[in-house]
């Protein structure tokens, strides 16, 4: 009888595994341990190009919200993220899988990567982890921050040799959707991202560490060490397609075509330039004079520093402009931006103009409008340089040429408008409206996460000690701002 | 089979013939003499039963042959076998202990009450047969003490179980089921519930027992004749116990302005606002006498190719009335059973259906059972049962809030300009299959178009059994065997039409199905002891080897869109390929596990259990663990002599350590790897999670004691059952935050120690007791808290603010600013945000408690529970988004009216700030404030304000006290007499009247707190009906 019971058992157990072992069922079926670095490199991309978001646009009064008050539109926001690791560690795991593979060529990528990111970061916050960053594996769980300057100073390292490493591999970039595997594109992306963080450094212009006229200089002057864009078609975009989870971001978007409308001053400004990007940014208000899409008295905005009353009133009776219908209803609309060959353009237009270099700012400031005007697909007016109230006229170029950058970047290129502004005062933000909080000032940067506080406060605490005097707060003054 | 089935026809026939006799008899006291008043008699096998009146006399109908069950309390149970004598003389032995009640423990092992060194408390399947709950485990709530059950409105979704503050395991006749599928055992197929409170009650269970252990037993034939047994619950869902209740003085709009464009909702339509001009506004100018505005249904003027405007009036005050329909609850089953002395077998069909509240939604679920038990000798005994289970439903509503829940749609975001019965056509005209008639198509479902269009379907078909093998090999020792299998395939599919609308998602129309499988086996084997060492000296004991084995897959495909609209089917995908996914797990454990039960002079009772778990869900080498329990009771009233009022009392108290090897619900989460990402344009790629493994990961452990004692006084009319218990949660498996600026949000380790506590009461009471009247009642009371008691590697806090010594259900939220003194700091009219979190309350309850009553008069008896919570705040969606949305009744006042005409009069109660200001360390300290204050004297617009504020200012950011009280369920039974039944075929019926969540009193407004959390769940409805229950 026993033995038959045990029998019984058995089988049981048979036809469930075949008595497999508690050791058989240790791997997950489900996961792998690596990967190859190509399938990072397409995630790390992607998450780079994340950056079309309303949010710089109400801050950089091109947008506004009737929903709610707004913190960026009425300047009262308070802390940002510290998400940009989770995209540094991803970049890290691909240049380990690198290693792994031999497959070089993804180090000079994550080298430009990391600066990417980091460069992301420090300007919302001031001084960050780095140096110490990344680093669990060897057992820092709390990291140190870094200065911005000592930042900076890496950051403009690690581009040149990721420049330089790039000129002399012959390794193949598969995963690559940004350039399809061009390496010369991306050494000319590098270089003209290199520009980028020496102008955002425009206030340190004086720094002998730092020397950034100097650096300047050296890679303008050397084009066939340092490429950069040469026309639209060197940028870095990022096509969206129309499948599921690779749509334009604001594809469908509700928020966009109901409680979003165009930014009063950015309007009056196109109306005053005649710029007819207008039409392709907004669409015509409720309350407008004909059916005409190229009539400028069709479009209007809400003013950014307005109360929220004001603005709703204002947009429910019909006087103010949505975006265009394109935002949210074409699956793919216009590519993401993560550098564009017109803000390289304005950048160099005012290299010139600050006399860092000898070009003339005017044909670069040219090269940069025309360039965004065939971005968005709109035929540039015969007229339009040539318009006083458009050509450089030597008594507020550094305005215009803001003032181009800004239009340019509307619904593209992240927070850049609003670190313009920060650094030169230009584009001007209205804050005169009886909304504005804060004290009517227009914050500097962002509070560190939340977090920080808890999992590293003795760094966090260092770190704001030495750098506001007046705490951690978003009108502290960080040091790349400090002349 | 077929032979078995049409044997029990015969016999059924044969049974029929049966002659009420009319039989009396007498109950005495074995050792007195003494008359005993209010014996219970019953006859097995039927609900009926009498009681002896107060000469200790009764007189009952029964038939030749039918068994007489004589219960009393503190009196042995007796049964009596009717020949054909019809008077009786019954002498009852008091039993020494007071108490003979057996309940049901871990591995389904019989023990006497006092035997027990922890607490287990029961409920009889009778308790389930009337009032039917939408699921077994539901019909608990407030009848056992710690056990804590949130029920959900919401059509076919689970509630949340916690007994002592985690989550029980489920086991149904021995087996756990790890599915935790509480909707697949019938309850009228339920003889018993035995809820295991503590680790020390489930150590046998090993890692899954650690929280406890609900067990299931299922009803098995019983020894007798033949019968057959009905039972029929019908209750419908008339009316509302509790649902939101709104304004029905403004309507659609924003700042007061309304007209429909184009349904996109932008421009005069407001954004999806219910901040709109008042209704019913007198306008002598037009043609109806009120004003007027082009809405969704208006008709175009063929001249002018505009909207014709339509009064704005007030037209849907009854929405939701009109759209949620009457529900109903029926359950049926039919049960045949049967047994002698060798052999007895039930088999049992039910099918619950429930008709949801919502149009074109229900839910089926049908069971078929079997079960018997064999003893050819006396040496072996072997028992079976097996169930087939199928839920399914075409289609159930989608929960939570957003767009895709019913009231969200229905109440929050639609003014009462809209009659939700002109939406009943659904297609807008010439766009049929393409696009859905709303007042507002960006951000709302029309909900006739949801309830007929968007099908969520379920097919789960379930497969569990079990067998029992016992054989006496040896005197007093034992080979034992039991197994288990439980099965099911599900499959899902989602029918999404095109215009559905989801948060910031308009459907282009797709089809999802999902399928999974799961299997699992336990098997058990071992040898069993049962000697009496010596006269006063007992012993029982196990010692047995268990495997354990999972398996479970699960595949998802979707389109990407559809090409042609309302044909669902994966051909049909529109976009460059089928999004697809899928996910398989493996699991095992192989144990080893032994208990001894010593009990001397039925007065000290001791048991110890031990039991080694390796488990496959942690790393190799450290995945191996053992544990042990110890538990003793002392019958103190054997010992002691005690005052006469004190029938019975007992001390107990235990200790368990058990650990659990399984983290989370994934059993690879020990395993690091790289996730799948987006595939974009073709090309794909992959991550790196957020979490970073600890490479030495232990199993975490529990450590429990518990305390308690049980006391009955005043010839066991009143009886306490008292248990306190303390846990130590260490080496506890925790995703430790760290700075992001690693690279990673946390790392999984061991750390961090908690401590749980608790407090239980089971009260009961007889009240009254005569021979017409008995009032029996129990009351159940708990209270438990989690406590921090350690954070590992140096951190202060968690990340949820939680620091060492503090109750870990604080909450802390983003707050505004105050002076100091209370009073919110304004700025331009507006609150300001405190950048720091700050603690709000505590989630869970101070005290859970129950209440069940049952009082009998001659035939009748009525039984009814009240329960409730007390204590604990919850925050609710639906009150913020009413004050946010413009729906609450309270947003109908002045300040609207002026917001209205665009005049800016609201001053919310604050303070501004003149001069000065405030400084925070980076702990969120005040270090510095100079702050100057004066009374906020900015006035803004109202709408405004509230679109901004939703009036958290006022409504403590709308988190609430949970506290309230329901009315659980109420049955009023009569119970016909055999004399009545003997011209019928019947051998017992009855009829209740019966009813569930009839009445409630709570703190919160406009939602049931029943839940513990609100996402905008369905109104709790009110259920009445009727039972019948009939045995042949």
């Amino acid at each position: 009888m026993k033995k038959i019971v045990f029998n019984l058992s058995c089988l049981f157990i048979i036809l469930l595994s075949g008595c497999e072992s508690i050791d058989t069922l240790q791997d997950d079926p489900n996961r792998v341990a690596s990967v190859t670095p190509d399938l990072l490199l397409t995630d790390i991309e992607i998450e780079a190009v994340k950056n079309i978001g309303t949010g710089a646009g109400l801050a950089s009064r091109q947008l506004t919200n009737t929903d709610g008050v707004s913190n960026e539109q009425y300047y009262n926001w308070q802390r940002s993220s510290f998400d940009n690791y989770h995209k540094l560690k991803q970049v890290q795991k691909m240049e380990e899988e690198a290693d792994r593979y031999e497959e070089e060529v993804y180090k000079s990528l994550a080298k430009f990567f990391y600066s990417y990111y980091i460069v992301e970061t420090t300007l919302v916050f001031g001084d960050v982890p780095y140096s110490e960053a990344l680093k669990i594996g060897e057992g820092i769980q709390k990291p140190k921050y870094d200065t911005q300057k000592d930042i900076f100073l890496r950051v403009l390292e690690d581009l040149a040799q990721a420049n330089e490493l790039l000129a002399e591999s012959d390794g193949v970039i598969k995963g690559d959707v940004i350039y399809r595997g061009d390496k010369l594109k991306w050494r000319k992306l590098i270089n003209s991202y290199t520009l980028k963080v020496l102008m955002d450094l425009s206030n340190k212009v004086g720094d002998s560490d730092l020397k950034i006229k100097e650096r300047f200089q050296t890679l303008i002057s050397n084009p066939a060490q340092y490429p950069v864009f040469e026309n639209l078609e060197d940028s870095a975009f990022l096509e969206f397609v129309d499948s599921k989870g690779n749509q334009y971001p604001y594809f469908n978007n509700n928020a966009l075509q109901t409680a979003y409308y165009m930014e009063e001053s950015f309007v009056d400004k196109l109306v005053l330039l005649k710029d007819t990007r207008l039409f392709r940014f907004a669409a015509m208000k409720n309350k407008r004079e004909d059916e005409e899409l190229t009539n400028f008295k069709n479009y209007g905005g809400l003013k950014g520093s307005n109360s929220m009353n004001e603005n709703s009133q204002k947009a429910v009776d019909g006087e103010a402009s949505r975006v265009n219908a394109r935002y949210y209803t074409d699956p793919v609309n216009e590519p993401g931006v993560l550098l564009s060959y017109w803000s390289l353009q304005f950048n160099l237009a005012e290299a010139a103009e600050r006399g860092w270099i000898s070009g003339s700012a005017e044909t670069y400031y040219n090269q940069g409008i025309e360039s965004s005007f065939k971005f968005l697909k709109v035929d540039m007016p015969a007229d339009y340089l040539s318009q006083d109230v458009v050509k450089l006229n030597a008594t507020d170029n550094l305005e215009r040429i803001m003032t181009q950058k800004h239009i340019a970047s509307f619904m593209n290129s992240g927070w850049q408008s609003f670190y313009d502004n920060r650094r030169t005062g230009f584009p001007k933000f209205n804050v005169d409206g009886s909304g504005i909080l804060n004290q009517g000032r227009i914050p500097k940067r962002w509070m560190y996460p939340a977090a920080e506080t808890v999992n590293n406060n003795k760094n966090l605490s260092d770190a704001v000690n030495r750098q506001f005097e007046g705490g951690d707060t978003i009108n502290s003054v960080m040091w790349l701002l400090k002349p | 089979m077929k032979n078995t089935i049409v044997f029990v026809l015969v016999l059924l026939c044969y049974g029929l013939g049966f002659a009420q006799i009319k039989r009396t008899g007498v109950v005495k006291d074995a050792a007195t003499g003494e008359p005993l008043i209010g014996v219970t008699i019953t006859l097995t096998g039927t609900t009926y039963g009498t009681m002896t009146d107060i000469d200790g006399g009764f007189v009952i109908e029964a038939e030749d042959g039918q068994i007489l069950e004589l219960s009393y309390i503190g009196y042995t149970t007796q049964q009596l076998k009717i020949g054909t004598q019809t008077n009786f003389a019954v002498n009852m032995l008091e039993t020494s202990s007071g108490l003979d009640e057996v309940v049901i423990t871990a591995l389904g092992i019989k023990k006497e009450k006092q035997a027990l060194g922890y607490a287990v408390q029961d409920l009889s399947g009778k308790a389930l047969e009337k009032v039917k709950e939408s699921n077994a485990v539901s019909s608990l709530t407030g009848k056992v003490a710690g056990l804590n059950i949130k029920n959900s409105s919401d059509l076919f979704q689970n509630p949340e179980i916690s007994l002592r503050g985690a989550s029980p395991l489920i086991v149904i006749d021995g087996i756990p089921d790890r599915t935790a599928d509480i909707w697949r055992v019938n309850s009228d197929d339920i003889e018993n519930i035995s809820v295991l409170k503590g680790a020390t009650a489930s150590a046998l269970y090993g890692s899954v027992g650690r929280s406890g252990a609900i067990m299931i037993t299922t009803k098995k034939g019983k020894e007798g004749k033949l019968t057959v047994s009905f039972n029929n619950s019908t209750m419908f869902q008339t009316s509302f116990l509790r649902k939101p209740e709104r304004q029905t003085v403004y309507g659609n709009g924003n700042q007061g302005v309304y007209a429909y464009i184009d349904g996109t909702g932008g421009g005069t339509e407001g954004g999806g606002w219910i901040w709109g001009p008042r209704l019913d506004q007198k306008d002598p100018s037009t043609a109806s006498g009120y004003f007027e505005t082009p809405q969704y249904n208006s008709e175009i003027d063929p001249a002018t190719g505009k909207l014709i405007p339509l009064p704005f009036i007030s037209r849907g005050k009854n929405n939701v009335e009109n759209f949620f329909r009457t529900g109903v609850i029926q359950a049926n089953n039919v049960a045949v059973d049967w047994g002698n002395d060798k052999a007895s077998y039930r088999v049992s069909i039910s099918n619950q259906y429930q008709k949801g509240i919502v149009p074109n939604t229900d839910l089926n679920n049908t069971s078929f059972s079997i079960g018997g038990q064999l003893t050819p000798t006396d040496k072996l005994r072997i028992s079976a049962n097996y169930t087939y289970n199928k839920q399914f439903t075409d289609n159930f509503p989608e929960v939570g809030y957003g767009p895709t829940n019913y009231l969200y749609n229905l109440l929050l975001w639609t003014g009462t300009d809209v009659d939700i019965r002109d939406l009943k056509n659904y297609w807008m005209p010439g766009k049929e299959g393409v696009q859905q008639r709303h007042y507002n198509i960006s951000y709302y479902n029309n909900p006739y178009f949801q309830a007929f269009e968007y099908m969520r379907g379920y097919d789960k078909n379930n497969s569990f059994g079990n067998y029992n093998l016992e054989y006496e090999f040896y005197d007093g020792i034992s080979f034992k065997s039991t197994g288990g299998i439980n099965y099911y395939g599900l499959n899902r599919t989602y029918k999404e039409p095109k215009s559905y609308i989801g948060y910031g998602d308009k459907s282009r129309g797709n089809y999802t199905v999902m399928n999974e499988n799961f299997f699992d086996i336990t098997t058990d084997f071992g040898i069993k002891v049962n000697k009496e060492l010596t006269d006063l000296l007992q012993l029982s004991g196990e010692v047995a080897y268990s495997r354990y084995r999972r398996n479970w897959n699960k595949l998802t495909s979707a389109t990407d869109g559809l090409n042609i609209p309302g044909f669902y089917n994966l051909d049909n995908n529109a976009g460059p390929s089928i999004i697809s996914s899928n996910r398989e797990e493996k699991e095992g454990i192989n144990s080893f596990y032994g208990f001894v039960d010593l009990s001397y002079d039925s007065t000290y009772y001791l048991s110890l259990t031990a039991r080694n778990d390796k488990v496959s869900t942690l790393p190799k080498g450290n995945n191996s663990f053992f544990y042990p329990s110890i538990a003793s009771s002392v019958v103190i009233s054997n010992l002691v002599r005690m005052p006469q009022w004190i029938d019975f009392a007992k001390v107990r108290g235990s200790w368990a350590r058990v650990s659990e090897g399984r983290i989370g619900e994934n059993p690879y989460s020990h395993i690091q790897g790289y996730e799948k990402g987006i595939t974009w344009d073709g090309v794909p790629s992959a991550y790196f999670g957020n979490s970073l493994l600890s490479s030495d990961l232990k199993p975490e452990t529990s450590d429990t004691w518990e305390v308690g004692a049980y006391v009955r006084f005043f010839k066991n009319r009143l009886g306490i059952d008292l248990t306190y218990y303390q846990t130590n949660d260490f080496n506890n498996l925790i995703y430790m935050p760290v700075s992001s600026a690693t690279g990673y949000e946390n790392t999984l380790v061991n750390g961090d120690r908690f401590k749980r506590k608790g407090f239980e009461l089971v009260l009961d009471f007889t009240p009254v007791r005569n021979e017409v009247w008995e009032w029996v009642s129990t009351v159940n009371m708990s209270k438990y808290n989690k406590y921090l008691t350690e954070l590992s590697n140096d951190r202060t806090q968690t990340d949820k603010y939680i620091k060492e010594g503090e109750r870990t259900d604080g909450i802390y939220i983003s707050q505004y600013q105050t002076d100091g003194q209370g009073n919110i700091v304004f700025e331009n009219g507006y609150p300001v945000v405190d950048p720091y979190s700050r603690f709000i309350g505590y989630e869970d309850p101070d005290w859970t408690f129950g209440w069940t009553n049952t009082i009998n008069y001659k035939d009748f008896s009525l039984s009814f529970t009240l329960d409730g919570r007390i204590g604990g705040v919850m925050f609710s969606q639906t009150n913020q988004k009413m004050w946010w949305g413009g729906v609450d009744p309270g947003t109908v006042n002045q300040y609207r009216d002026d917001a209205n005409e665009g005049k800016a009069t609201y001053i919310a109660s604050g303070v501004k700030v003149v001069s000065g200001e405030l400084r925070y360390d980076s702990n969120g300290n005040i270090v510095f404030d100079n702050r100057v204050f004066a009374p906020n004297d900015v006035p803004v617009n109202y709408n405004s304000y509230m679109q901004t504020t939703s009036n958290n200012s006022e409504k403590n950011y709308h988190y609430y006290k949970q506290d309230f009280i329901k009315l659980r369920d109420i049955a009023l039974t009569y119970q016909l007499k055999p004399s009545v039944l003997s011209r019928t075929p019947f051998s017992s019926l009855s009829v209740s009247l019966i009813g569930s969540n009839l009445w409630m009193a709570s703190k919160i407004k406009n939602v049931d707190p029943d839940s513990g959390k609100d996402a905008l769940q369905t109104p709790t409805m009110k259920s009445i009906g009727f039972n019948i229950n009939a045995k042949f």
